[in-house]
């Protein structure tokens, strides 16, 4: 919900009378170094990475710095079984799921343990259930947003359900078009049961999802283009990270909110020189794709 | 010594008793629209025995047995004289002739002129209508908060921003009273225009410190408009045709001299101007994009010691497309009756209601789904104000004052496809505040008058509801949920009670000059639960409650005052230093909205405004206007927030200059001018970023908040109106104004924001966001018969 009134916020600032953007050059000052652990780990059946890297000049244009040097291993505290993580390239960590079938169990436990120069660097995670999705339909627009063209234009809708049980499940959606992944600019769409809003301590559970939930990127399809979405199982922290990143990452307009740092779930052992911050999650994935007609 | 003292005082005060004295009272209008006329001074004249009439006109001067010669004036009228044999009480109505408009002007010498030196009143302006209406304006359209924002001690975030600070004040801080029913959302396009219209206006007076103990509720100024009665001898339509919007008002006698009424609209066409001119598939198409308010007011004088008011406001603005729509407006209303007991005696009782609500929605009619979301804040006040003229040097001030509280955070509800909907709906919340205060304006001695007074506030946060308990954690993580209690109906869940203690005094050095001081304290009960940089029109108010404190705030200023050639020039210095306790903050990552434990995200500190005020006005001749500098510094200190030290508020403005020049050039033309220059404000900006999930992500290792300040704001604006030749056998006329906004089409920084840019997934950049980014030229027709 909030990222949604965030993003209608953003639109109608920009859109008021004459206001106008332009990229400037300003001199910031030099963060002490960080290391930034970047562990979303799922159960569809694809490679599994883990990114370690460090934080970087704002104005780089380079990929994060990565850190060669980690042990990342995975732990499933609840089969008691774990996983090696080995080193790739650019800070990756990857799990080939040659001989499993996933390394994602729902309702299992899991500890992220990433060793660097002889500090462990923990977090926990506890994998959530997913939603079920029916279908996507796809409506030509009448109005709405995007920049304007002469060809028809269609947004995507998700039709999906959510658990009637009076347990909050947070859900990361993904919305691909053609197989790349939208929102990159900065809109990432995070909600509560299908709905928005904290509803801790709502009575009642949705059935269906709603609106603002269900609207696939605030993106245009074209005729024949392919959209797939995808449902992240997310647990609570990381439903809250994924709006404080929001709000960071495009952060103008008249209603800009004061700029604060995204909170992490890794910890940093005592003693450790360095600091890590970042995000784990295991999620269960719900995916389906359609052709746009 | 001290005996001696008083026994003086005894013999001095029984020496003015054995005198035998008399009251003159009434009411002071305007001769042409028999408009009561707040603040024009009548005295007697070669003494400085006077009095002011109130904000209904109404005045009571106390004077020995005698012959006297009585002056009435007021800047912009010519002063009445006239002498009196007094023998007993006289009450008598009297009208003032407006001056006239030759170029020449005859300078009339009043007391009222001087009103600046001799009164108890600081960080106090009060502008008249007839001078905000010169000031060059945006798109034309004469502004009263626009206007506002170019006295000293008062800033904005930003243009577009909604409301204004004053003295390192929040926007919430601010008692907006439309005929003293308060409003919550002054603004109109988010804060481009002020929900005031100018043509229902009559006078505006902004305080910032030294505030009376007749007002209170907000801690850091006062800004009281009051609305024209309405013209009580003829019939008048004022209107314009201006780039934005047009706006129609009519009022006049119903009963020639006894009653009138005034009603004035307006709406904006921005989208329908804009609309045939985009192409069909453009989202503008099929937005919609507009406000409208209505204002309203009616009068009855019943007779000479009773007169009843009616008055409401109602406005609307409205932003939509197909998929989302969101709305927001105010709607007031006042009832008030005045009464004379006596001539010394004067009495008026208001109720008063406000009520400030938005909605948010979602749909998608083709799937039949909907998201809706409503928001308000509803207050009912009685509010008994009483006048008594003790004597040519005391005037007492006393009254009461009942405030209901009624908050919906939220009713929010979500239908399905299948016909099935979810509610989520906050219980509604309830607060009321009473206070009672009397104050005194002292005339000590001839050249010291004090004002001192006590306004004593109680503040019950009631049931029906549930009150939320929070366990305490650490700084900046939002407070676990411990319990929860339901409370009947009524039942008073926590109170707060606040003595507020008013002082301020005046040593008039020489008829040109004065020296003032003043001494407030103002407790808050309420606050705008809002953490972007200018607030949003979805904010939420929340009043204090078993979390929530009342914000507290202590102000102490001293000022010189002095006036230059027959007050021609007006200066003033002015110094003020405000410590303000529980003000608002919020943990990282506050989630504000559709939230019943909000409470438990939000964090109070500490607030510290300092600064100097300068100030120089020109009345008289050709060129008038006024150049006001201010230097301030404002800050907060926060548990948790930047390690713990004291950091700029987002609003915080070192310099802050405002010109305001407007030149009589010939019969036909005047001509305008504004430039304004304000240092940057503060902003936190990065020294890092961090990359997750292919997302880069600004980051500050050092965790300081608003370490950093956008480049200064700086603008010109020009404004020419030409008067059309008046038809001698019609009373139509016409003017032309003209404006240019930000002539030099500088972009000021609103926000610098950080972002990747488009299409390359590693390359981040810094991104300056203007609200204005062009020159804005505009042209408004204005009509009068």
């Amino acid at each position: 919900m909030k990222n949604i009134i965030k993003l209608i916020l953003v639109i109608t600032s920009f859109s008021v009378l004459t206001s106008c953007t332009d990229v400037i050059q300003i001199k910031l000052d030099e963060g002490s170094k960080i290391y930034v652990v970047d562990a979303f780990v799922n159960n569809l059946r694809q490679d599994q990475v883990i990114k370690v890297t460090t934080n970087d000049n704002y104005f780089s244009n380079k990929e994060a710095p990565p850190v060669s040097n980690a042990s990342v291993v995975l732990k499933d505290l609840t089969a008691n079984t774990q996983y090696v993580f080995n080193y790739t390239s650019n800070g990756n960590y990857v799990y080939s799921l040659s001989n499993t079938d996933t390394i994602a169990r729902v309702n299992h436990s899991y500890e992220l343990n990433v060793t660097i120069d002889g500090y462990v660097y923990t977090s926990f995670n506890i994998q959530r259930r997913t939603a079920v999705i029916d279908s996507i339909i796809s409506l030509p627009q009448e109005g709405g947003f995007g920049p304007p063209t002469t060809d028809t234009i269609f947004n995507c809708l998700l039709m999906a359900r959510d658990k009637v049980d009076n347990v909050g499940d947070y859900y990361w959606l993904k919305t691909f078009r053609n197989d790349t992944l939208m929102g990159a600019g900065g809109d990432i769409n995070v909600t509560i049961d299908g709905v928005g809003g904290l509803v801790t301590s709502a009575p009642n559970d949705t059935i269906e999802f709603t609106p603002p939930a269900t609207f696939l990127g605030f993106e245009n399809f074209r005729k024949n283009s392919k959209c797939r979405v995808e449902i992240h199982s997310i647990s609570r922290d990381n439903y809250f990270f994924f709006i404080q990143a929001l709000a960071q990452i495009n952060n103008g307009g008249l209603f800009a909110t004061t700029p604060e740092n995204v909170k992490t779930n890794i910890v940093t052992p005592d003693g450790a020189k360095t600091k890590a911050i970042g995000r784990f999650n295991m999620a269960s994935v719900a995916t389906r794709s359609t052709i746009v007609h | 010594m001290k005996l001696r003292l008083l026994l003086f005082l005894t013999i001095f005060a029984l020496k003015i008793y054995s005198q035998e004295k008399f009251t003159i009272s009434g009411y002071i209008k305007d001769g042409k629209n028999g408009e009561s006329l707040i603040g024009a001074t009548i005295f007697k004249q070669g003494t400085n025995f006077g009095s002011a009439a109130n904000e209904y006109g109404f005045f009571s001067l106390t004077l020995p047995k005698g012959e006297h010669v009585i002056g009435i004036s007021l800047i912009g009228y010519k002063t009445y004289t006239f002498s009196v044999n007094l023998e007993k009480n006289i009450t008598k109505n009297y009208e003032l002739a407006e001056e006239g408009k030759q170029l020449d002007e005859v300078v009339v010498t009043g007391e009222a002129e001087d009103k600046n030196i001799t009164s108890t009143e600081m960080g106090t302006t009060k502008l008249d209508i007839k001078e905000i209406n010169k000031i060059p304006a945006m798109f034309g359209e004469v502004d009263i908060v626009r206007a506002i924002q170019m006295l000293p001690g008062v800033t904005t975030v930003g243009e577009g921003a909604s409301g204004f600070n004053v003295r390192g004040g929040n926007v919430d801080q601010n008692l907006i009273l439309l005929d003293e029913a308060p409003v919550y959302n002054s603004s109109h396009l988010f804060g481009f225009f002020s929900v005031f219209n100018p043509d229902a206006v009559k006078d505006v007076k902004l305080i910032k410190g030294g505030i009376p103990s007749q007002y209170g509720g907000r801690v850091s100024s006062i800004l009281d408009i009051r609305m024209k009665e309405g013209n009580s001898k003829k019939f008048e339509v004022n209107g314009g045709l201006g780039t934005v919007f047009s706006r129609l008002s009519i009022e006049g006698p119903i009963i020639k001299d006894k009653m009138s009424f005034i009603i004035a609209g307006r709406r904006s066409y921005i989208d329908a101007l804009v609309k045939p001119f985009v192409k069909s598939t453009n989202p503008i198409k099929t937005s919609e994009f507009y406000f409208y308010d209505l204002t309203a007011k009616i009068n009855y004088r019943i007779n000479d010691k009773n007169t009843i008011f009616a008055s409401g406001y109602f406005g609307r603005d409205v932003f939509g497309a197909t998929a989302f729509r969101f709305n927001w407006g105010n709607a007031t209303g006042t009832l008030r009756w005045n009464h004379i007991f006596s001539s010394k005696l004067f009495m008026n009782v208001s109720a008063l209601y406000s009520n400030y609500k938005y909605f948010l929605g979602f749909k998608l009619p083709q799937l039949n789904q909907k998201f809706e979301w409503t928001s308000n804040v509803i207050n009912y006040s009685v509010k008994p104000d009483f006048i008594y003229y003790l004597n040519s040097k005391n005037t007492i001030r006393f009254g009461a004052q009942a405030l209901l509280y009624d908050f919906l955070p939220y009713d929010a509800v979500g239908q399905f496809s299948e016909g099935a909907s979810v509610k989520f709906k906050a219980e509604k919340r309830y607060g009321v505040e009473y206070s009672a205060y009397i104050g005194n304006e002292h005339k000590v001695l001839p050249r010291l008058t004090f004002d001192y007074g006590l306004r004593v506030s109680l503040y019950n946060y009631l049931g029906k509801g549930t009150s939320y308990y929070y366990r305490d954690t650490v700084a900046n993580e939002p407070k676990p949920l411990d319990s929860t209690h339901k409370f009947q109906n009524g039942k008073v869940i926590k109170h707060y009670i606040n003595p507020e203690p008013r002082f301020s005094m005046n040593y008039v050095i020489n008829s040109h000059s004065s020296i003032k001081a003043s001494y407030n304290r103002m407790a808050q009960y309420l606050q705008l639960i809002s953490n972007t940089a200018a607030s949003t029109p979805l904010d939420v108010y929340t009043i204090a409650s078993n979390n929530l404190k009342p914000l507290v705030a202590d102000q102490g200023s001293i000022g010189y005052f002095r006036n230059f050639k027959e007050n021609a020039y007006e200066t003033s210095v002015e110094v003020y230093y405000k410590y303000l306790q529980n003000q608002l903050d919020y943990v990282d990552n506050a989630d504000l909205f559709i939230n019943d434990q909000v409470e438990g995200q939000l964090v109070q500190g500490l607030g510290r405004a300092y600064g100097a005020e300068f100030y120089v006005k020109k009345n008289k001749g050709k060129i008038k206007g006024w150049i006001s500098y201010t230097l301030s510094k404002t800050e907060r200190l926060v548990d948790g927030i930047s390690n713990d030290n004291w950091f700029f508020s987002r609003y915080d403005r070192t310099h802050c200059l405002n010109t305001c020049v407007n030149y009589d050039l010939t019969k036909r033309w005047n001509i305008s001018t504004n430039f304004v220059f304000l240092s940057g404000t503060p902003a936190s900006f990065p020294n890092s970023k961090i990359q997750i999930q292919n997302y880069n992500i600004p980051y500050n290792t050092d965790n300081i908040r608003n370490n950093y300040r956008i480049t200064a704001y700086h603008r010109l604006d020009l404004g020419a109106t030409y008067t059309f030749k008046k038809n001698e056998t019609r009373r139509y006329k016409q003017s032309l104004v003209f404006s240019v906004y930000n002539a030099y089409n500088r972009r000021n920084a609103f926000s610098i924001y950080f972002q990747t840019k488009d299409g390359e997934p590693n390359q981040t950049q810094a991104v300056r966001f203007s609200v204005i980014g062009s020159i804005v030229p505009a042209v408004t027709y204005n009509f009068n018969f």
